[in-house]
């Protein structure tokens, strides 16, 4: 069925068609439709779910990994400040083993004070566990989460589905939301074989020595390292029966480039325009989306990056003192290929700024020519910058 | 319990890390500064209360609709009730527990509803002593004073100048209280007391010999009578802070904030006549262990009045006095019923047991007897939820314990 939704909407819906079991969270612009809509939900009886109004996001994910550790499924919806109160418990998630989704609506670190798009928050959370799917579009939010659930229950790892402020939380779009029962058959109910039950008392969570520290944390990272793969066959199993892909590393118009356009989010949608203006031009370019940033889609970027020899990232978040995170993320892959790739970093359309097409060209202008507005600090180019 | 597994090659860990080991070896006690204190304790009305009426267990016998015991409970402590229950600055509803729920239990509305019912006394209750005590002056003090004496079984005569009793009552203006609410307050009190008031009274202390003859004679400082004790003949007497009786011709004084008499203490004098009254016991009869204990409601009601049917059922409860239509006195007596019914009974555990449910070391525990609960103090870290919980403050976090 099509219909028009804005992206919280459609993560409201997602929930919904996931059947999850336990909402836990606390409102914040802009993620507050998600879960106003999702109580509303409940409320009606659609949604057979105990939804907990908590007092704060630290509650909302430390209830979520007690419902999880109970054997129901869960979920949760915060953003910016709120995920940042949440970061204790991330991690608890994350080395319970608990497959949490949570949907992240990506927006400005305060101070100073600002409602608008910045990936900082969910990319401070990067060493915390979590997986990390950034979203394209409104259908691409609601098709994520379903795939989500999948992997997060086969892989026993917390998601964390995110989304840009505004530009997908508050934008209309036309959406196909899937069959009840179709996505009942690609996500049976989640049925935990360790969980807590009074019949078979344990403790989660408890004291580990040295003994197997090391052993427990080398596991988490090989599984978290193999859900690159496990992600990319779950989706083509969703494509299988929903016939839309998405898949860790999006490419496009890469197969003939020499300049590689790289970013995450909803700028991704904006590049492919900008890529066919510039291939007008004349200008061999090609645009590629990370929509997986943990773990890093290692196999499939150095696949699809297997002939850059230009790369461009542009970075809507700083990591101060350094330079764009995505920027160091693809540096560090390209590691190995170092004397052949030339990268130039942008932070741009943070704080409100538009991504638009035109801004995407006059950048890649500025790293083909080395001339340009956008004001160098570091390695990085910041555009939207004062002079 | 699993037995114990040990794990040697990776492939053997379980995805999800979990033990089937206990953490008791982690005794937290240690970390404790504040120590939850599961006792039984005074509800803060009664606490608040001048008079130190125990008005959860009367508010109870309301709440079963057993109207009579609950009037016969109040006048226990109060024989004054319609006069409380409108001129009491009411302290018993400041620390009310229901405030943090919805509001505070009307109490004085409840007593005032209590005292406009008609009480069905017994007829010859109590154990008479052979003692006289003879009070001058029937001011709120005094009455009070005669009652709790009258109660204990000592022959009381109340001597009044004027021509009707109340003394510094009699002052008060038709606003703070209708002559006929007094009349009928003071009525009760005599009749459930035996007491012999004695209005229009000659009062000649000079002439000491002109007096009834008495074992004690004291006089009343809200009695409206300008008088002092001739020298050599008694002595004065704070019932607050005195422990001895000093003769047989007593005057009795009150701290200085009481001495000009202020309607809203009202409570204040009725606990001073009670005060006065135990210690005048002890001196002309023996202690209050020798003595009957302090009064209870089972002696001013008829033995089955206690269990009747006909008075657990509100709906009979006897009409209160005063104007209204049937069905507005109907209406009332359920809205007060509804109102007792709001009471928590604090500080005595009802075994909720929110307390338990919210410990997070689940030390808090039913105690072995089934009464109460108890914690185990190797384990608890004194984070308070189990005092926060406890919707009637039995538990409290205490500086306690070495």
């Amino acid at each position: 069925m099509k219909k028009v939704a804005m992206g919280t909407e459609a993560a409201a819906l997602a929930a919904t068609l996931a059947r999850v079991q336990v909402v836990s969270a606390y409102p914040i612009t802009p993620q507050t439709v998600i879960v106003e809509n999702l109580a509303e939900i409940i409320g009606r009886g659609d949604l057979e779910a105990k939804y907990m109004p908590v007092e704060s996001e630290h509650t909302a994910m430390a209830s979520c990994i007690g419902a999880a550790l109970a054997g129901a499924r869960a979920f949760t919806a915060t953003s910016s400040q709120g995920l940042a109160y949440m970061h204790e418990m991330l991690h608890y998630a994350a080395g319970a083993r608990v497959p949490v989704v949570m949907v992240n609506c990506n927006r400005a670190m305060a101070p100073p004070w600002n409602l608008y798009c910045d990936h900082t928050d969910s990319l401070a959370q990067r060493d915390t566990g979590w997986v990390q799917y950034y979203c394209a579009n409104a259908q691409d939010v609601l098709d994520s989460i379903l795939i989500a659930y999948a992997v997060a229950e086969e892989a026993l790892l917390p998601i964390m589905i995110n989304m840009d402020a505004f530009y997908l939380t508050h934008t209309s779009e036309i959406i196909d939301i899937p069959d009840q029962k179709a996505v009942d058959d690609f996500l049976p109910p989640y049925r935990p074989l360790n969980k807590l039950d009074v019949k078979d008392p344990k403790t989660f969570g408890n004291v580990c020595g040295a003994d197997l520290y090391s052993s427990i944390k080398f596991k988490r990272h090989s599984d978290t390292l193999a859900l690159e793969r496990l992600w990319d066959q779950t989706a083509v199993r969703f494509a299988g029966k929903f016939d839309r892909t998405h898949s860790s590393v999006e490419s496009y118009q890469t197969e003939d480039a020499d300049i590689f356009i790289v970013a995450i989010g909803t700028a991704t949608e904006a590049i492919r325009l900008a890529v066919d203006r510039l291939r007008d031009e004349g200008l061999k370019a090609g645009g590629l989306r990370l929509a997986m940033v943990r773990p890093f889609p290692m196999d499939g970027f150095k696949r699809a990056a297997v002939r850059a020899k230009q790369v461009i990232v542009i970075d809507r978040d700083i990591s101060l003192g350094a330079e764009g995170i995505i920027a160091q993320e693809v540096k560090s892959v390209l590691f190995d290929r170092r004397e052949e790739v030339n990268l130039t970093g942008f932070v741009a359309g943070i704080g409100g700024n538009d991504l638009s097409v035109e801004t995407i060209v006059t950048l890649v202008h500025q790293a083909v020519s080395g001339t340009g507005e956008a004001v160098r600090a570091g390695s990085t180019l910041w555009a939207e910058v004062l002079s | 319990m699993q037995a114990k597994k040990i794990i040697n090659r990776l492939a053997e860990l379980p995805t999800m890390p979990s033990t089937i080991g206990t953490m008791e070896w982690n005794q937290t006690g240690d970390w404790r500064y504040l120590t939850p204190v599961a006792a039984d304790k005074t509800a803060p009305c009664r606490r608040n209360c001048p008079a130190g009426i125990p008005i959860p267990v009367y508010l109870e016998a309301v709440n079963r609709g057993d109207v009579q015991t609950a009037l016969a409970l109040l006048l226990a402590y109060n024989p004054l009730p319609g006069l409380t229950g409108r001129l009491c600055y009411h302290p018993c509803q400041t620390d009310c527990t229901r405030k943090k729920v919805d509001g505070p239990i009307p109490i004085r509305e409840i007593e005032r509803f209590l005292s406009e019912l008609s009480l069905e006394e017994k007829n010859n209750p109590f154990e008479m002593r052979d003692k006289q005590v003879t009070i001058i002056g029937s001011g709120p003090l005094g009455l009070s004073c005669a009652f709790f004496l009258g109660c204990l079984g000592l022959r009381v005569t109340v001597l009044e100048a004027n021509s009707r009793a109340g003394g510094v009552l009699l002052d008060l203006s038709k606003q703070k209280i209708e002559g006929a609410i007094l009349e009928n307050e003071i009525k009760r009190l005599i009749r459930i007391a035996h007491i012999r008031l004695v209005t229009d009274a000659v009062v000649d202390l000079k002439g000491y010999g002109n007096l009834p003859k008495s074992d004690l004679t004291l006089l009343d400082p809200t009695g409206g009578l300008e008088a002092s004790v001739p020298a050599g003949e008694g002595g004065i007497f704070d019932p607050f802070a005195d422990e001895e009786i000093p003769g047989y011709l007593i005057a009795v004084t009150l701290p200085e904030n009481l001495k000009n008499f202020k309607a809203s203490l009202i409570a204040h004098y009725i606990a001073a006549g009670r005060q006065t009254a135990e210690k005048v016991f002890g001196h002309l009869v023996g202690s209050p262990e020798q003595g009957k204990g302090e009064p209870g409601p089972e002696i001013f009601l008829k033995g089955e009045a206690l269990e009747s049917p006909q008075n657990a059922d509100p709906s009979t409860a006897r009409s209160p006095v005063g104007k209204g239509t049937e069905a507005e006195g109907a209406g009332r007596r359920k809205g007060i019923l509804f109102e007792a019914s709001r009471c928590l009974y604090c500080g005595t555990c009802d075994l909720c047991q929110q307390c338990i449910s919210s410990c997070p070391e689940a030390c808090v525990r039913m105690n072995t007897h089934k009464s109460g609960v108890s914690v185990d103090l190797d384990f608890c870290k004194g984070c308070g939820l189990c005092a926060y919980e406890c919707p009637r403050g039995v538990i409290t976090m205490e500086e306690a314990e070495s």
